[in-house]
């Protein structure tokens, strides 16, 4: 019978609008699993932006500083000559960075202020429009900020009390923080402290050498990959743990929706599970039609949570462009281990119902 | 009959697992949504907690730096002695202030703010230690939570700013998820990274309030910007507002969504399951009007019982996540929770319209014939 009979199917299939909200609302935890994980991939490659497109092969920071967060000037202008008295190293150029607080339209923005010297490296590195600021009351942003406050070139940004004219758009935004770039020289006055420096990009065709040498006369330096990694460390010890629990609240909602879809069919037809086992059918094989019921339920959900997904991040990328969404191969597979988990923690409470049945339930009416 | 038969009530709770299950559903669905803006509102507080705790009625700060939280100001040494002069004024201060890494001697690194502060009056720095004493030159006092995350205690050394400094005592309160905040000498602060100042911290006189006193102040250094220690803190919370804004309403977006799903999962089945009762009340002369009354008495009781759970719940899982991890503040507010209460309300009205076309449907004659 078992072979021929898609016992757990049918009594899923026989309530089509039921089975429609509880597919819908398992796609909707699975879609809030792929879209955190999504952005949690988005925000790893936002961290590392800055550290892997500067062109630096090398990076001297103030000392016991490990990357790029910190957002204060410390360095004295002499390390720039050190570093510069180098005879393999190609190029040197200081970077001042600060974080700022944009009041626009009534709202704070928070801004990664990036201050270069201008024809140096350091400042924007994928122009959308217009150039990098040249003069010390320019500023370059970036396009998700300039789309989202309506702010275009020749338009005028206040930056902690002075009003900069902009005079390029980038490609450059990061997780709940914009970038904006300055001259080195702006940044300077911005701050009220000049002869001091963030931190000096280093180009190099041998870093390993280089590095060596700046090190023994008590420069901090570290090469591209480990900054990008030190900054994706501070970056994940932020949101990891706030992102782990919202992950672990859409596995438990996902998990009770299955459960009570698959509880809410198995009781509603009571009496026909009551036949099949009045039929002899065991209790594993009653078990496995509680769970078959749960897998099915937990595929349609992730088929829906797919599409979900596709369509919240198309959603997300047009109205809030600064959350890179982005759907990994491992995430794809941390969803399909999710919905199974789901489906496995879901059968416990229809398989027991299920197990429990009394086979002269078959010949009870309905209630 | 109204009165007497608490129809919405037994059938909901007729099979308690699945009246579990449909709690349990949608009281995860809000506990996302509660929990979210419990870890946003519990920042707000760690954020403000340096302003609410400082004797200052008045703060001056750089032009158009409106907030300490990831901001840079500077202001010129003589700016002090500038509000001195003012009416009403019975001390100001000055304090440092920069952001940067502290960094153990085992290379373990804390981000934290940093404040100069004079440590013979107090005024900049933390209302009370918990251990140790005041920095002297070359000193610093560290947050608990910070010391614990560096592996040091009182007596040991950490470097910042190209310098090391040796842990005089530490306080408690103000290290958050991102950052903490340290303390060292204002004199040791300029000599690393340069005389300026950051803000000025005024006292009022007695008699003066905070905002009279800010706008005598903003009269006299009108290239500043000075604020109330009320405006200040007010300006640094929508500062976390702002910035979580958008992240809580894709988050609040779908936790409602997935609420609406289960609510209307629960009602749909349930109005099915119950449409043969329903036909008898209306053979026995049982307006439509009572039937839609059950259904959503219903949705409500979904929705009460899924929120108090979920507020249960949420207060339990901040309690543990402030023991995991004292650095995260989760803080569950009645506010909150009537918020996403009545948003859940809302949802479960919207969770009953199927149902309820269902019933407003049903057929009486339904009610005398066999059920198969």
């Amino acid at each position: 019978m078992s072979g021929r009979v898609p016992l757990a199917r049918r009594n899923l299939l026989a309530d089509r609008r039921r089975l429609g909200a509880g597919v819908v609302g398992v796609g909707l935890a699975v879609m809030l699993i792929l879209l955190l994980d999504g952005m949690w991939a988005g925000l790893q490659g936002q961290a590392t932006v800055y550290s892997q497109r500067s062109g630096a092969d090398l990076y001297v920071l103030q000392p016991g500083v490990r990357d790029l967060t910190a957002g204060a000037g410390t360095l004295p202008p002499r390390t720039l000559d050190t570093v510069r008295s180098d005879p393999d190293v190609a190029w040197a150029t200081p970077v001042r960075t600060a974080y700022v607080i944009l009041q626009l339209h009534a709202r704070k923005v928070a801004a990664y202020l990036v201050g270069s010297v201008p024809g140096e490296r350091g400042g924007p590195w994928s122009m959308a429009a217009g150039r990098a600021p040249a003069a010390d009351d320019e500023v370059t942003i970036d396009t998700v900020l300039g789309d989202r406050h309506g702010i275009g070139i020749g338009d005028r940004l206040e930056v902690m009390g002075r009003s900069l004219r902009v005079v390029g758009l980038s490609h450059s935004s990061g997780f709940m923080l914009s970038y904006a770039f300055v001259t080195h020289a702006a940044l300077d006055q911005l701050t009220a402290s000049p002869d001091k420096t963030s931190f000096v990009l280093v180009g190099t065709a041998d870093p390993g050498a280089v590095a060596g040498r700046l090190s023994a006369q008590g420069l901090n330096v570290l090469g591209r990959d480990q900054v990008s990694a030190n900054n994706l460390t501070f970056a994940t010890g932020i949101f990891g743990s706030p992102l782990r629990l919202m992950v672990g609240i859409g596995l438990a909602a996902g998990t009770m929706i299955i459960a009570l879809t698959a509880y809410t069919a198995i009781v509603e037809r009571r009496r026909e599970y009551g036949i099949v086992k009045a039929m002899g059918a065991t209790r594993r094989r009653m078990v496995g039609l509680a769970l078959a019921q749960t897998v099915t339920l937990a595929a349609l959900g992730l088929v829906a949570g797919g599409v979900l997904f596709v369509a919240g991040r198309a959603l997300i990328n047009a109205t809030r462009p600064q959350f890179a969404v982005v759907l990994t191969a491992g995430a794809a597979g941390r969803a399909v281990t999710a919905a199974l988990v789901m489906a496995l923690v879901a059968a416990v409470i229809p398989a027991r119902r299920l197990a429990a049945l009394e086979p002269a339930a078959a010949f009870r009416s309905a209630s | 009959m109204s009165r007497r038969v608490p129809l919405a009530r037994r059938a909901l709770f007729q099979d308690r697992r699945r009246a579990a299950l449909a709690a349990g559903g949608v009281a995860a669905a809000l506990l996302l949504v509660l929990m979210l803006q419990g870890i946003f509102d519990g920042a707000m507080g760690q954020v403000t907690a340096y302003l609410r705790s400082s004797p200052a009625d008045v703060i001056v700060s750089q032009r158009d730096v409106r907030t300490m939280h990831m901001s840079v100001s500077a202001l010129a040494p003589e700016t002090v002695a500038g509000v001195q002069q003012v009416d009403g004024v019975a001390w100001a201060e000055g304090i440092r202030y920069t952001t940067t890494f502290l960094v153990a001697a085992d290379g373990r690194q804390q981000l934290s703010y940093v404040i100069g502060y004079d440590p013979a009056t107090g005024r900049g720095g933390p209302r009370r230690l918990s251990s140790g004493r005041v920095p002297g030159r070359g000193e610093i006092i560290v947050e608990e939570i910070a010391a614990r995350r560096l592996g040091v205690r009182a007596g040991d050394s950490i470097g910042l700013l190209g310098g090391s400094y040796r842990i005089s005592g530490l306080f408690r309160g103000g290290t958050t998820i991102t950052n903490s905040v340290a303390f060292i000498g204002t004199e040791d602060f300029a000599a690393r990274a340069g005389n300026s100042l950051a803000y000025v911290l005024v006292g009022a006189k007695s008699g003066v309030g905070s905002g009279e006193l800010a706008r005598r102040v903003a009269d006299a250094l009108p290239a500043d910007t000075v604020q109330s220690k009320e405006r200040f803190a007010a300006e640094e919370a929508s500062l976390v507002k702002d910035m979580s804004a958008d992240v809580m309403r894709i988050m609040s977006t779908i936790g409602l969504l997935i609420a609406l799903a289960v609510i209307g999962l629960t009602l749909f089945s349930l109005t099915l399951a119950k449409l043969r009762e329903h036909a008898v009340v209306k053979a026995l002369g049982g307006r439509t009007r009572y039937l839609a009354a059950v259904v959503l008495a219903q949705a409500a009781w979904s929705v009460v019982l899924a929120v108090a759970l979920a507020a249960v719940l949420a207060v339990a899982m901040a309690a543990a996540v402030g023991r995991v991890n004292p650095a995260i503040a989760v803080v569950i507010t009645p506010a909150s929770v009537l918020r996403t209460g009545v948003a859940a309300l809302l949802i479960g009205a919207v969770g009953a319209v199927v149902p309820l076309r269902r019933v407003v449907a049903v057929d009486p004659a339904s009610a005398f014939r066999r059920a198969s």
